[in-house]
């Protein structure tokens, strides 16, 4: 008896487990939707980081959350209209990058920012996705003449995986989005 | 003669009215005393009638109303057995009646309080929320970010954001704390999610927030 009843526990706690991490359309949909609104975090805090107005103080604020959105050793790709090689940067150092930037003023704007490629679930239970995103630079000097400017295109990769943590003496299941490469497709002179 | 006659009519007119009298008082007294019999056992019947409904709970008088019409049985003092027994049920049956009524108001009273007491912090949340995201500089919001945060045990009480309920089931974003998600709505310029439920200790001091996106 105790065995059928131990049988039946891990049947449905199973069942369970397979049910929060198989996803219907709707669950399926808010993950989409969750991992877009990452990227759509990540570029305002590029547009405060880049911002000259922004206080130091608040910028390396606002770097340690940037951190936070990517996995360890991601990489952020920066082009140049002016040269054919890309450069590939950790985050803390790409964002420090953007900070030293020789420029009185600065203007960042991503638009267009959507999947190329859908959340696919992997054998370790990971969604994985390709989201793209257009960005504008503007580059003023102190005369507030358009010093550089330019448009590129970039692809970000976003895996998206269940975890769990201990909060108030419970676990919560949640579901963790992290951006991976960013990489400079295109960029052009407009 | 005539005075003879006249005496013995007026003897006989006298012996019939005491006698009739009489008879007419201890009548009275007889109609009165079956009338009062009558009376009592209508009052045992109807006590009895009343008391055994409110025992089987066949009646459909309040907890004030069942209390009033013992008393007004008890007033009667009708001195039966039966109705002495029914009455010492009764009362018992509506002191325990009584006890949890008062158990449940209180109750009520408690949670209509604790919900005031969560509406309220709930209420500020959501405008502090509001307010950070339409700050116009960041001295501004930070200084709402300050004052909002004297409403929580700590700058790390946990913030846990419900993206999706769809299957039956909770699906969390990472969880933050209180002090990053108020520079997140800062930075973001926006607020995006409403309080689905709050925690306190015992200072009434939040320490622990469920957020929802709207």
């Amino acid at each position: 008896m105790k065995k059928i009843l131990a049988i039946l526990a891990i049947v449905l706690f199973a069942g369970t487990a397979m049910a929060q991490d198989n996803l219907d359309f709707e669950r399926k949909q808010a993950i989409d939707s969750l991992a877009l609104e990452k990227v759509r975090d990540l570029s305002k805090y590029i547009k405060i980081v880049g911002s000259k107005e922004t206080a130091w103080s608040e910028a390396n604020r606002v770097i340690d959350r940037a951190e936070e959105l990517f996995m360890i050793n991601a990489e952020i790709g920066v082009s140049s209209i002016n040269s054919t090689n890309i450069k590939y940067y950790k985050v803390r150092p790409y964002f420090e990058h953007l900070m030293r930037l020789n420029y009185d003023r600065v203007e960042i704007e991503w638009y267009n920012i959507e999947y190329v490629s859908d959340l696919q679930r992997q054998p370790d239970g990971t969604y994985v996705g390709v989201i793209t995103i257009f960005q504008t630079f503007r580059g003023y000097d102190k005369e507030g003449n358009l010093a550089y400017k330019d448009t590129t295109k970039k692809d970000i990769t976003v895996y998206v995986k269940r975890k769990e943590t201990q909060i108030g003496g419970r676990m919560i299941g949640f579901w963790d989005v992290l951006l991976g490469d960013m990489r400079v497709k295109e960029t052009a002179n407009k | 003669m005539k005075n003879k006659i006249t005496t013995i009519v007026l003897v006989l007119l006298a012996t019939f009215i005491t006698l009739g009298g009489t008879t007419s008082c201890k009548s009275k007294k007889r109609l009165a005393k079956e009338a009062a019999e009558a009376e009592y056992k209508a009052k045992v019947a109807e006590a009895v009638r009343d008391l055994t409904a409110i025992l089987d709970d066949e009646t459909p008088w309040t907890l004030e109303e069942k209390i009033h019409r013992v008393q007004t049985i008890k007033d009667w003092n009708l001195q039966n057995a039966e109705v002495d027994d029914l009455l010492f049920q009764v009362e018992k049956k509506l002191a325990r009646e009584r006890a949890q009524a008062e158990q449940e108001a209180e109750e009520a009273r408690r949670i209509q309080e604790a919900q005031l007491q969560a509406q309220q912090p709930r209420n500020v949340l959501e405008t502090n929320f509001s307010r950070i995201a339409s700050a116009s500089n960041t001295t501004q919001a930070n200084s709402i970010i300050n004052e909002t945060l004297k409403l929580f045990a700590s700058n790390n009480v946990p913030v846990l954001i419900i993206i999706s309920q769809a299957g039956g089931f909770n699906d969390y974003d990472r969880p933050t704390t209180i002090e990053n998600y108020l520079n997140y709505v800062k930075d973001q310029k926006v607020s995006r999610n409403k309080v689905n439920e709050l925690k306190f200790n015992d200072d009434g001091k939040i320490t622990e927030v469920e957020l929802i996106k709207k």
